[in-house]
């Protein structure tokens, strides 16, 4: 990576080499990176690294959310999709196996540090699963868990990422519900909206439950006022907008 | 033209800048006109992990003068602030808090510690 006074961050700078790429539909990939050291990158679900994107005029830092479930061995895995005009995006679509990529972190504040002691609702939309995926793994595998809801919209099938693997957990513990839900682009928050509406707002006064919310553009930050002004707490309403 | 003083709690030599806020973006990270947006532009380093996209809180600033010529901060920067270590009643994030005033006179402390949740050193 360039030192250069502009770069993104003086942290120490690591590489990763990409053991396996993996296309989840025609426009979303999953890397697997193994950090060329050796070593094994330690992460709380949530966290994103830093990508140094080299491109031809300069190097661009931009963040991609670890997908894989902390604390295992092996490579880690960051999953992405096509992004009109995204050059950060572009870059990581032509890296092969064997490519190394450097990284700095990981970083970032939409975190699960511990399991929740209420019931947790997840709300995510087709890539946006990538933080909520390591989340679900490290609640699921904790003992005395709370009930989970796992609402997911994407806008086709090919787009409910992992659907196999939640579908798996759904049918091993009666505790956690797995709601995919297969809806038009322009549509999505508005149903997500709505849904929240009738099962966490107008449904019941319960409002200890907690809340981890990933997704794209304003309809986040809707789900985010629409859940605080029904008088769940402020910090039970986790959100990231990406 | 406006003026940004910026002190380095490291001790770093203290840097001022002139700019002209209709002339933003000055580079590619933060939002345009903002805090991150302006030093990078002028060659001074301010963290920015997430590209300066509001999704972490590495470029975490307290203003000491001129906090009222920033842009107001969105719900999503407080939030987000709320996880920042030093913490001040006037902080705010470096890619989030535009210059809005021509003239503006704005003091600025980069602190020395930014957030840093999982440590980065590696496990064999």
């Amino acid at each position: 990576m360039a030192e250069t006074s502009n770069r993104a961050s003086s942290r120490p700078t690591r590489s990763a080499v990409v053991e396996r790429v993996f296309d989840h539909n025609d426009d979303t990939r999953s890397l697997f990176l193994a950090p060329a050291d050796g070593s094994k990158i330690r992460f709380i679900p949530g966290q994103f690294i830093s990508i140094a994107i080299p491109l031809p005029d300069e190097v661009r830092t931009r963040p991609y959310t670890i997908a894989s479930p902390a604390g295992r061995d092996g490579p880690f895995e960051i999953c992405f999709n096509r992004v009109p005009g995204g050059r950060g995006a572009a870059w990581l679509f032509d890296r092969k196996q064997g490519d190394v990529i450097d990284f700095t972190g990981p970083y970032g504040t939409f975190t699960m540090e511990s399991v929740p002691a209420s019931e947790t609702i997840f709300i995510a939309e087709a890539t946006a699963i990538a933080p909520i995926r390591p989340m679900l793994h490290r609640t699921l595998a904790s003992s005395g868990h709370p009930e989970m809801t796992l609402l997911y919209a994407a806008p086709s099938s090919d787009h409910l990422l992992y659907r196999a693997e939640f579908e798996a957990f759904a049918a091993g513990d009666r505790t956690f519900r797995f709601e995919p839900a297969v809806i038009p682009g322009p549509e999505t928050y508005d149903r997500l909206l709505a849904e929240a509406q009738r099962r966490w707002v107008s449904a019941d006064a319960n409002r200890t439950r907690h809340f981890y919310i990933c997704g794209v553009g304003k309809g986040v930050s809707a789900l985010r006022d629409l859940l605080r002004g029904a008088g769940y707490e402020r910090r039970a309403v986790h959100y990231e907008q990406w | 033209m406006a003026k940004i003083r910026v002190i380095f709690e490291n001790g770093d030599p203290e840097r001022v800048i002139e700019f002209d806020p209709a002339k933003a973006p000055f580079h590619h990270d933060g939002r345009p006109g903002s805090i991150l947006d302006v030093l990078l532009g002028h060659n001074i380093h301010l963290e920015h992990a997430c590209g300066g996209n509001c999704a972490c809180t590495t470029c975490h600033v307290i203003v000491k003068q001129g906090g009222r010529q920033l842009s107001e901060a969105t719900e999503q920067e407080e939030d987000m602030l709320d996880r920042a270590p030093g913490l001040t009643p006037t902080s705010r994030l470096g890619c989030q808090a535009v210059v809005e005033d021509p003239n503006a006179e704005i003091t600025i402390v980069v602190p020395r510690y930014t957030i840093n949740l999982a440590s980065e050193s590696a496990e064999e």
